[in-house]
């Protein structure tokens, strides 16, 4: 699997904005039936929950969290999950002190730093959840203040610009006002304005800051004493929570664990959803997952002969119909005509947002530099059949195929043989492409069509071979 | 969670949607949500690039196509890991230095209009938004950050920009001191092991951050002067410290190695220049009757000046530098006093973009994404068509 996650994979397929990449990480949608990536979709926030203790929290409550679960923590030292360990301790019984009673005490502990709560002297807790003390941000009551002023100020600004309009010369709409009976609801309002006016000019008291002539000199400590680097916070350690930065060991304290959410993807064309997960945070499952593979023929590559510069080689692929319906398809050479097809989409749209695709990225991609002999015939596939695979009496119809092209042909899968040639002065890697045109049944149901139709779809697909040779000995 | 906090997020639910607050430093990018008292999280400015599977600096490009890519791929982060929003139709402050390149600043803006489709954008400069976690309408704002030290003096919430300073004096450069002085002063072996392999830039920023400090004046002046005469004796260095490499190796960082690293801020360059002259300079630059209220509205903001011992050492500087003869005859100044703002150095400028974006003076001053749509461009002090009578007119 991991040739499909990482590296360079040798078959990739032409998004339809311009991007190349594996069938494994494309989308189909199925409403404007075409190919979709990470890239030109939107990305939406589905919802939130906690990694640790999967539990989802809707929005506002996420929000009013600061996206952050109630009741799990991370370690301040190594930013991993804290556990709560339960110690029980004799405690002299209140009603009796001759007997003792045993009491159960927690603590957070993290298993891979060992870090606990109590080397930042928080006492240790009853209940098993909840109930850490909070560290408050020391700045904030300064910064209400601050936000309480400015928008004083922001909205005295408006006044003073609604007032300026007022005293404009403007022509009269009295006779109107009083005409429609207006003039006693304008007068009413502004009745209620005026007070409010007041209020707000009325400058709220806050202290500016006041800078200071004494700064904190450094110590001289610090020359003497040697420094224990185990005590001294790293930059992440601080950075972890901005408010407080601490410094030294001593201070760190348990951070609330960051939720995560699961995102779904919406095709930027249609609005259609191409990718929505399950609401369930344990959930692993999709309600809508549109990839590319369950509709797309899976071209893969099977083997190819070493290429050498001004030789044929053979070159098997295999194409797979991986859709319920009996499908055929067809190959047709590559065709650059994509400046053409991206900006004639992009066009309707205004000019400052359309979506661009870097253009170096986009040249790169198709540098192609070799040619492929493209079988003509087209070819019948299949619809998939998952009992298929266990049947070995291969009585499946019989195709009138071409033995020279089709290598082997099993149930939905088909193998051909092609011979590809690098051009004269290539190198490096050779890359050469096709396009398939393909039949597609579209069950989507809409308005207008209520019955599955049949479309013919062309994709544009580029294969890596392998490395170009110089010569033949 | 307290219950002044609880009050002050309430602010946030009337408002459905919180407008979103980003600082996209060299080094480190500090976002959050406006009205907060900081910032949701403060990252490295980098991400991991699928096609090489490394980490990659944003602002690591050679064409406007690849800061855009780039820019994409750390939206991604911000907005999906950190965040948790969904970006399409929010409100967002971008907190800019002024001197940022129009390149940067377009490429961002057409990101966050084109591809995480915001209903607006409001760019603000970081030396003025500084100012209202202060409340005060005059300061002498000096950033010093990853890649620059950029002073820009604001006069009664203007900037006087003709007497801006920039210098290359910030947190690289006092990792690159840091290095050359680890080549040439630790003990022999670990010299031959540091050139052979070199410390990758998160063990040095490791070591800058926790082991080095900004000394003291006069023992600055006794080391240089130890430096020039063999006779003058340079004051007993610090201790050293052992510092773990890996799990298998260790070496050990010369006290003099962390004593120094920072000199290189304050060591007047060939042009004659360090951080405290730009301060001097800047003042110089600024109208007669400002300049006792900048050298006594000194705002320090920016990671780098979170060092140990930078704002005294900075203060001794200038004093010490008002009585030579570059300055004596020209400032008569007698006293330079710094600002506490309500937050950590490293998130000033974002803070005060919060806040500005919890006001409603942010409707006014964005770009909208319907504006956007018709002109493509984002308003720039810079550009002539916007600064003049008939420029570009939106709307």
């Amino acid at each position: 699997m991991a040739f499909l996650m990482y590296g360079d994979p040798k078959v990739k397929y032409l998004c339809s904005c311009g991007s190349m990449k594996p069938i494994s990480r494309i989308y189909f949608c199925r409403h404007c039936m075409k190919i979709k990536c990470g890239f030109c979709v939107s990305h939406e926030v589905d919802l939130h929950y906690c990694s640790n203790c999967l539990e989802n929290l809707p929005s506002t409550e996420a929000r009013l969290k600061k996206n952050r679960c109630g009741y799990c923590f991370d370690c301040p030292s190594c930013q991993i999950s804290l556990n709560t360990r339960a110690v029980s301790q004799a405690v002299p019984n209140p009603d009796d002190p001759s007997k003792m009673l045993s009491k159960k005490s927690y603590y957070l502990v993290c298993a891979f730093c060992r870090w606990t709560s109590r080397e930042a002297s928080i006492p240790d807790q009853n209940v098993a959840n909840g109930g850490w003390p909070e560290i408050d941000c020391p700045n904030s009551k300064r910064v209400a203040e601050l936000v309480d002023h400015y928008q004083e100020i922001s909205l005295q600004e408006k006044d003073e610009e609604e007032r300026k309009k007022k005293y404009q010369v403007r022509p009269s709409y009295f006779h109107y006002a009083e005409k429609y009976g207006l003039s006693a609801a304008l007068a009413k309002k502004r009745m209620g304005g005026t007070p409010q006016r007041e209020t707000r000019t009325q400058q709220s008291a806050l202290v500016p800051a006041v800078a200071s002539e004494e700064v904190e000199e450094l110590s001289d400590s610090v020359f003497i004493e040697q420094l224990e680097l185990n005590k001294v916070t790293t930059i992440k350690q601080r950075l972890a929570s901005p408010e407080i930065q601490p410094t030294v060991v001593s201070q760190l304290y348990p951070l609330h664990k960051s939720l995560l959410v699961k995102r779904s993807l919406r095709c930027r064309d249609c609005e259609h959803n191409v990718s929505k997960p399950e609401f369930n945070p344990s959930s692993t499952k999709f309600k809508i997952q549109l990839s590319a593979f369950y509709h797309v023929p899976d071209v893969k590559f099977l083997t190819c002969e070493p290429v050498f510069i001004g030789k044929r080689s053979e070159l098997i692929i295999t194409v797979c119909n991986p859709t319920q319906h009996q499908s055929s398809f067809k190959m047709h050479p590559f065709e650059l005509n994509l400046g053409a097809k991206g900006s004639g989409d992009a066009e309707e749209s205004a000019p400052g947002l359309k979506l661009c695709l870097p253009e170096c990225a986009r040249d790169a991609q198709f540098k192609i530099n070799g040619t492929i002999k493209l079988p003509t015939t087209e070819f019948q596939l299949l619809p998939r059949d998952d009992t298929a695979e266990f049947d070995d009496s291969n009585k499946g119809p019989t195709f009138n195929d071409d033995p020279k092209v089709v290598v082997w042909r099993r149930g939905n899968k088909i193998a051909l043989r092609m011979a590809v040639s690098p051009d004269a002065d290539a190198e490096g890697v050779l890359s050469i492409g096709f396009v398939i045109e393909y039949s597609y049944v579209n069950t989507m149901t809409t308005l207008e069509k209520k019955e599955p139709q049949k479309v013919k779809l062309k994709t544009h697909i580029l294969l890596r071979p392998g490395p170009i040779f110089k010569s033949s000995q | 969670m307290n219950s002044l906090t609880m009050l002050y997020e309430g602010r946030n639910l009337i408002s459905e949607k919180p407008v979103v607050v980003i600082d996209i430093g060299r080094a480190y990018t500090k976002c959050g949500f406006a009205g907060e008292s900081a910032p949701r999280c403060i990252i490295p400015s980098e991400f991991l690039c699928k096609s090489t599977g490394a980490s990659k600096k944003v602002f690591d490009y050679e064409t406007r196509d690849q800061l855009y890519q780039n820019f994409v791929e750390f939206g991604h982060i911000l907005f999906f890991k950190y965040l948790l929003v969904t970006p399409k139709d929010r409100k967002v402050v971008i907190v800019e230095s002024l001197l940022n390149p129009s390149l940067e600043r377009d490429t961002l803006a057409q990101v966050l209009f084109s591809y995480y489709e915001l209903s607006s954008v409001c760019m603000v400069p970081s030396h003025m938004v500084s100012l209202y976690t202060l409340a005060v309408p005059t300061a002498l704002v000096l950033d010093i950050g990853y890649k620059e030290a950029v002073l820009i003096p604001v006069v009664e919430n203007t900037p006087v920009l003709h007497a801006y300073q920039a210098l290359a004096l910030a947190g690289e450069a006092v990792e690159l001191n840091l290095r050359k002085l680890l080549e040439s002063q630790c003990k022999e072996e670990e010299q031959f092991y540091l050139k052979a392999k070199p410390l990758p830039n998160s063990t040095v920023e490791d070591i800058k951050v926790r082991g080095c400090f900004v000394t003291k004046l006069d023992r600055a002046q006794m080391i240089q002067a130890s430096v020039k005469e063999p006779s003058v004796s340079a004051p007993t260095p610090p201790p050293d410290l052992p510092y773990p490499l890996g799990g298998d190796r260790s070496i050990t960082i010369p006290g003099t190695s962390r004593e120094l690293a920072y000199e290189v801020l304050f060591e007047l360059d060939n042009d004659l220049m360090s951080i405290a002259t730009m301060i001097l300079d800047a003042i110089l630059k600024c109208p007669l009757d400002t300049r006792v209220s900048l050298a006594e509205n000194i705002l320090l903001i920016g990671g780098t000046s979170m060092a140990l011992g930078l704002k005294s050492r900075l203060q001794q500087e200038l004093l010490d530098l008002l009585v030579t003869p570059q300055y004596i005859k020209k400032l008569a100044l007698k006293k330079f006093c710094f600002h506490n703002p309500p937050a950590k150095e490293n998130y000033v400028a974002w803070l005060g973009g919060a806040i500005m974006g919890a006001t409603n003076s942010i409707v006014k001053r964005s770009v909208t994404r319907e504006d956007y749509s018709k002109v493509p461009k984002i308003p720039d002090w810079a550009d002539l068509s916007f600064n003049c009578n008939d420029g570009v007119k939106r709307g």
